[in-house]
């Protein structure tokens, strides 16, 4: 059965037609025996990667803009490294021939698929929402920062901390961001000590709680750079 | 937050509607579809979330035409997809800055400047804080204020929601799909709750309550531990351990940048007439950021409806010449 409504299908063919512009590959990392119930030795427990999947086939099959890309998880370990993928279910997108630092570790679902829908149309125009004084500083980084922003899939002030961050990684190649869904990687909600969403970390250092403008996390976002 | 720097757009040129919303909850939502339906230009510009509070309720039970109840997600998405069917468009920004300049309500927001000869506010409200030592400091380390987005994280675990009102007593019923109990902490002996849902929550086995109990203070280490408790009765002070804490003690209204513009009550609610009018010409108010004494979603629609209708009949009054 279709994850997507009928309506939402439509809706959506309409908003690509009507805003894409450039060709966008999506690459999921995902595993190939997704959805078995077979026991296979090495085998990591994915229970959301089979619906990342679905869903991102169904949106794929939306635009003749958008490809997908399938990544195996274990048996395509070089190019899990190469692109720094070291949790499933992982999107990644090319445009260009170049892989963003735009990523969503976890299934894009409930509240953070209209991030997805938000990132893709930015990522196809080749722009973003940001105001000019963001795009400038933005400009100006010259080492890598790595944004990780913590969510569920209930929660409705995380696709704005999502949507900023990813924004921040389409306006230079030195920024990462992650989408981390923190109900799928409890270890990781438990590392960053996350028991509230949205949750961003930057850098290993300066913590955000809650959703907040984009002015003040350009200042958090600063803060972090410092030495 | 320790730091905000309020970016001044100021090289930006206005942007010209005939209806400005502010606010894309329920009043705001429906206030687009009536200004959208007399063919205005409409903008709703909110910050956060479509659909406002609203859209923070798993479940709607009371809202007429619903039997089986609806999801607050739902019912938003419908309400926003009936805005934008009949022109109105949705900005997602923040408000910085309101000025009125003649006939123009002129918003300066984080994405751009806008004007328009009438303004319709459903800004609505946000959760009150207990305003007690530690409540600050453990937000997202186990003081929430949102339990459809945090509950998940206190499965198996003990939680106390803070609260008497309708949403203290249906997010307590909430957790219980997640925490192992939920203690229910209410000031006074009695809830304030629709007797249904009160109901629902004396029936649950997982939902305990302490009456007259008030929270002095929120401890822990590095997340929340215990609550600090005075027994109201005895006036004993009382340790209750615990894992997580959602607090649910009444509403703010987002009112703050017109409070030397509009006349607002004592609480700092937008005072209005039943036409939604407020103390300025061409400016209204509707949903929860009014004064009332109801506020649902079924009296936020009525409001936005009335709003919407009363800020088409100035326009028509000074006879804006639309530019078609």
């Amino acid at each position: 059965m279709a994850l997507l409504k009928e309506e939402d299908r439509q809706y959506l063919e309409n908003l690509f037609r009507e805003n894409l512009k450039d060709k966008v590959k999506i690459i999921l990392f995902s595993e190939k025996a997704a959805g078995s119930k077979l026991v296979v030795p090495g085998r990591i427990e994915c229970p959301y990667c089979q619906q990342t999947r679905e869903i991102l086939e169904e949106l794929t099959g939306l635009s003749d803009l958008l490809e997908l890309e399938v990544h195996d998880f274990l048996t395509d370990e070089i190019i899990a490294k190469k692109y720094n993928v070291d949790k499933i279910p992982a999107i990644l997108f090319e445009k260009n021939n170049n892989v963003l630092g735009v990523r969503y570790f976890g299934i894009p679902s409930g509240y953070e698929f209209s991030s997805l829908i938000e990132d893709l149309i930015d990522i196809s125009r080749g722009e973003t929402q940001l105001s000019p004084t963001t795009k400038s500083f933005l400009k100006t980084v010259d080492k890598p920062v790595h944004i990780q922003v913590f969510v569920t899939p209930t929660c409705p002030y995380c696709p704005r901390a999502v949507r900023l961050a990813h924004q921040f990684a389409m306006e230079n190649p030195l920024i990462t961001a992650d989408m981390i869904e923190a109900i799928e990687f409890p270890h990781l909600a438990e590392k960053y000590e996350v028991t509230g969403v949205p949750k961003t970390i930057i850098n290993e250092k300066v913590e955000i709680e809650g959703a907040v403008p984009e002015n003040v996390f350009l200042e958090y976002f600063k803060s972090a750079l410092k030495d | 937050m320790d730091f905000i720097s309020i970016a001044k757009p100021m090289d930006k040129i206005e942007e010209e509607q005939e209806v400005i919303i502010l606010g894309g909850g329920p009043a705001g939502l429906t206030a687009g579809i009536y200004a959208g339906r007399n063919l205005w230009k409409t903008l709703i510009i909110e910050k956060a979330i479509i659909g406002g509070n609203a859209a923070l309720t798993e479940k709607i039970d009371n809202y007429p035409g619903f039997p089986e109840g609806i999801t607050g997600e739902e019912l938003v998405k419908r309400m926003e997809i009936q805005a934008k069917k009949f022109g109105s468009k949705i900005l997602e920004a923040d408000v910085l800055n309101f000025r009125i300049d003649g006939i123009w309500k002129i918003i300066e927001t984080s994405n751009g400047i806008y004007r328009a000869p009438t303004l319709i506010i459903a800004t609505g409200t946000r959760p009150r804080k207990l305003e007690v030592p530690g409540e600050e400091e453990f937000t997202g380390k186990g003081v929430s204020y949102c339990a459809v987005c945090d509950g998940a994280f206190f499965t198996g675990k003990r939680v106390a929601v803070v609260g008497g009102g309708d949403s203290a007593v249906e997010e307590a019923i909430y957790l219980t799909k997640f925490a192992e109990e939920v203690i229910l902490i209410h000031r006074r002996d009695t809830l304030k709750a629709e007797k249904i849902t009160q109901q629902k929550a004396f029936s649950n086995p997982k939902i305990k309550f302490l009456w007259s109990h008030i929270v002095k203070a929120i401890e822990g280490d590095k997340k929340v531990e215990r609550l600090i408790l005075q027994d109201l009765k005895t006036n004993e002070i009382k340790q209750l351990p615990i894992d997580g804490v959602f607090i649910y003690v009444g509403l703010i209204p987002n009112t703050e940048i017109f409070k030397d513009i509009l006349n607002l009550d004592k609480d700092g609610f937008i005072i209005t007439d039943e036409k939604m009018h407020t103390s300025v010409p061409g400016i209204y108010a509707a949903g929860d950021v009014r004064g009332k004494i109801l506020r649902q979603i079924v009296t936020a629609v009525a409001d936005g409806a009335i709003a919407g209708m009363e800020a088409s009949k100035f326009l028509e009054d000074i006879k804006y010449n639309k530019e078609v």
